[in-house]
């Protein structure tokens, strides 16, 4: 049996790894990529000379392996590149956008947590009830419909129609407030899909643990079905929608790219957005680089965290 | 007795729900304006600032915001008018003296306006910068030998050659505006950013992914902008702009010709389609068989029905183009042959063209709802007289490098856009044979095409130079490589109190000039 130190160490080498596979896949996709991007970026009127100058500088005309050795050596030395457009460092341009994304896959996870699980409670203990038949349908549509569908749906509803909040998710004014505001509709849309999904493996998880034995004693003894439910069998039917809300945290912020955009948010979509549309190369490929290791590190340290907290995991004590 | 807050769950997620209620509770309209702000939403980043580095209509409405030039565009037309200049006089085709006002500041407390700075401005274009980077506007100024400084206000631009079109196109364009030189060199990469100019605004603030605020600039006084403030705001998605329209956050945005239509008669929002200045065309590689074979092309040309494509591509919002120079254009060939669908006429040229039917083309085209509609209705039309079309639709990024190199060589038909310039031969230039491979799709290789172009870029009688470019676009009829469409249309969107201002073409705005009203 594998002991956790050694689990911990496994688990950090399969992480490097992949950030290296990560790193071979951005370059050989770039290159894969149609489309000129001196003729996108400069336009017509730029002379070759100065075209092929351009590619240089992004380092284009070089061999994949070259480049590929580049991108690892500025990664290890925490450069992302600089945007040969405007001059600007990646890295300040990745640092300004991030903590908007965050903050937003965060505020939609919580809130995703916040109304999902006690719907997957409720529905698992009033199971063949109408509402759990209500919850389970509108869990389905929440899930099958993508984000940005449900996005301009919220912004036709409320802002338009009802007039009670803002279509932007930018705050031209440095308000908290204001901000907070904007940040509404984002959240709930990029959190519906969540809410369906954490409903349904809550209900499902909860369903299995109320016919566990320790359940009916509980219940035995007397004690309150609220207590009994939240207290005793939420506590180990929650184990795999953890695993799976951290596990998804990546499609989350692949979902939180395009609400960024129809909300009009400042953030790594915009970006990611922007550079794709202009093959704006070193921009990207410094973007995405961030986006995968943020990936990476999540879903490493909910496999580290599931192995402490699930119980039946066990390992060595050599 | 202590006094204790009670700090329990249930006090903390009673306090969470009242912050949620706080934040849920109805705001109105996020866009009520303090003092006169105009908020416009740019689909587009900023990229530069600096003039000759500028890469698109983003970053030239700015600049026409915050730097001023000899003379300027009057508002909605490209006549011009002295800006910073007082006296500007052609003295012999290859010399402009200059007299510049006195007292024009830079912001930023640059300084005074000089004629040093115009020439530091009008020469860097031929110069790389710091960086090496050249200018991809070099061309604009490919005539000047050098600007002579007489004094701190006056001096003279010489050039190597006549350019009839300097005047509108380089002078009153974004490739004449005056940078301060001691600015530009002070401030290094960051004046792409922190530009430092003279005219109605300056910029206040560049957030990327975001906004760019510009002020009203105080030291400006030959008329003072309506707005104290024009906040850009960055708002990729179209839909999301003609919602924040609605909703009052932003008060002007292009918008797609189709959602114009749902836009008109919405209380508080006028919509505007103009015509643009645009150049949209079905062309032919000339060099790929079997469009290498004259009787083809015309055959194609005698299939398709301009009318019917454009209907469904603009839904009659934009006007039919015969000839490559739109009309209120010097140069407009006002007498174009209009061509008619005739399908008999087709088939007879194609019979006698030898070819064998059916005969499969792939239409490249930009991924755009209006380029989409025309091709399907391209290839209804030419499936009546055998010509299967295979349409190739291609995202922005692809599709404009479609022309190029070897790509360029196995194109067959295209469908294509070019903006137009005030300048009839530099919209030519694009059609000449050392473009073939870069932006001539057509491989239209015409050595007395590019006699004409080159002789037109340099004369100054006006009545012969329009002959000149008439006998262009008549070289270009003659080929069949090109069955002109549209001019395109613009479709602006504002809110009512607003009466914005921008060139001919739509697609340049003039914010110093947009009125309250």
């Amino acid at each position: 049996m594998q002991s956790y130190p050694a689990y911990v160490i496994n688990r950090i080498l399969t992480a490097v790894l992949s950030v290296f596979g990560a790193m071979l896949v951005i370059v050989i996709l770039i290159s894969l990529v149609p489309g000129d991007p001196a003729t996108v970026l400069l336009g017509p009127l730029a002379t070759p000379e100065y075209a092929q100058h351009f590619i240089a500088e992004m380092g284009l005309d070089q061999p994949v392996h070259v480049r590929l050795w580049r991108l690892a050596a500025g990664f290890a030395q925490g450069r992302l590149g600089t945007d040969v457009i405007s001059g600007q460092s990646v890295n300040t341009i990745v640092a300004a956008a991030l903590p908007h994304t965050f903050a937003l896959a965060f505020a939609a996870m919580a809130l995703a947590c916040l109304v999902g699980i006690p719907a997957g409670v409720w529905s698992a203990v009033r199971k063949g009830s109408a509402g759990d038949t209500a919850i389970a349908m509108v869990s389905v549509v929440f899930v099958s419909v993508p984000s940005f569908i449900l996005g301009i749906v919220l912004l036709v509803v409320f802002s338009i129609w009802l007039d009670w909040l803002p279509v932007l998710g930018l705050s031209p004014s440095a308000s908290l407030r204001d901000a907070a505001i904007r940040m509404i509709l984002p959240t709930v849309a990029l959190a519906l899909g969540w809410i369906g999904l954490i409903a349904r493996l809550v209900r499902t998880s909860m369903l299995e643990t109320l016919g566990q034995n320790y359940i009916r004693t509980a219940r035995a003894y007397g004690l309150r079905e609220g207590l009994v439910h939240y207290r005793y069998a939420l506590k180990n039917a929650v184990i795999p929608t953890l695993a799976i809300i951290g596990m998804g945290f990546g499609r989350l912020l692949g979902g939180a790219v395009l609400i960024e955009i129809i909300f009009a948010r400042q953030g790594l979509g915009s970006i990611l957005y922007d550079a794709l549309q202009a093959r704006n190369f070193s921009v990207l490929q410094g973007t995405v680089f961030v986006v995968v290791v943020i990936f990476i590190a999540v879903n490493l340290l909910t496999e580290l965290s599931y192995a402490l907290f699930d119980p039946r995991i066990k390992f060595s004590r050599r | 007795m202590p006094h204790t807050t009670p700090c329990s769950r249930r006090a903390i997620l009673a306090g969470l729900a009242g912050l949620g209620a706080a934040t849920v509770l109805p705001v109105g309209r996020a866009g009520a304006q303090a003092g006169r702000t105009l908020t416009v939403r740019i689909a587009r980043e900023v990229q530069s600032l600096d003039p000759p580095f500028m890469t698109g209509t983003t970053d030239s409405n700015i600049i026409r915001a915050v730097f001023q030039r000899l003379l300027a565009q009057k508002p909605g037309t490209y006549d011009y008018e002295l800006d910073a200049a007082e006296a500007v006089d052609q003295v012999t085709p290859l010399q402009i003296d200059f007299k510049l006002r006195p007292g024009l500041m830079f912001t930023d407390g640059y300084g005074e306006v000089t004629a040093a700075d115009v020439k530091f401005s009008f020469e860097r274009f031929a110069r790389p910068n710091a960086e090496g980077k050249m200018s991809s506007y070099a061309a604009d100024w490919a005539a000047l030998v050098e600007v002579q400084v007489k004094d701190t206000h006056s001096g003279s631009i010489i050039l190597s050659k006549p350019s009839p079109s300097l005047f509108e196109v380089v002078l009153a364009g974004t490739s004449g505006v005056i940078q301060s030189q001691k600015a530009v060199e002070a401030l290094g990469v960051e004046h792409a950013f922190r530009p430092v100019g003279s005219g109605p605004y300056r910029v206040a603030a560049v957030e990327p992914h975001r906004s760019v605020t510009l002020v009203r600039n105080p030291g400006f006084t030959a008329y003072t902008p309506d707005f104290e403030t024009c906040q850009l705001l960055y708002i990729a998605n179209p839909k999301t702009a003609e919602l924040a329209l609605r909703s009052g956050e932003i008060d002007f945005t292009e918008l797609a010709v189709d959602a114009a239509a749902g836009l008109d008669g919405v209380d508080g929002i006028t919509v505007t389609k103009r015509p643009g200045q645009r150049f949209i065309w079905l062309g032919m590689n000339m060099q790929k068989a079997p469009l290498d074979n004259l009787a083809v092309r015309q055959a194609i040309r005698a299939a398709l029905d301009v009318d019917q494509m454009i209907l469904a591509g603009y839904q009659g919002n934009a006007p039919r183009l015969n000839t490559m120079i739109p009309p209120h254009l010097l140069g407009h060939w006002a007498d174009a042959p209009v061509y008619q669908r005739d399908t008999a006429r087709a088939r007879e040229l194609l019979a006698g063209a030898g070819v064998s039917l059916p005969l499969t083309l792939k239409l490249t085209i930009l991924n755009e709802p209006a380029f989409q509609n025309m091709a399907l209705v391209a290839q209804a039309l030419l499936q009546e007289v055998g010509v299967t079309v295979e349409i190739d639709q291609r995202e922005a990024g692809t599709f404009w490098s479609s022309g190029k190199g070897e790509s360029g060589q196995a194109l067959e038909l295209f469908i294509l856009r070019f903006n137009a310039n005030p300048d009839p031969s530099y919209n030519a230039r694009w059609f000449l044979p050392q473009q073939i491979g870069d932006w001539n799709w057509q491989r239209f290789d015409s050595p007395e095409f590019a006699r004409i172009q080159a002789e037109s870029g340099m004369n100054s009688d006006r009545a012969s130079r329009v002959e000149q470019i008439i006998e262009l676009q008549k070289l270009m009829d003659a080929s069949a490589s090109m069955v002109w469409l549209t001019n395109d249309v613009f479709a602006l969107g504002y809110r009512a109190g607003i009466a914005p201002a921008f060139l001919p073409d739509g697609n340049n705005w003039q914010f110093s000039h947009f009125k309250a009203v």
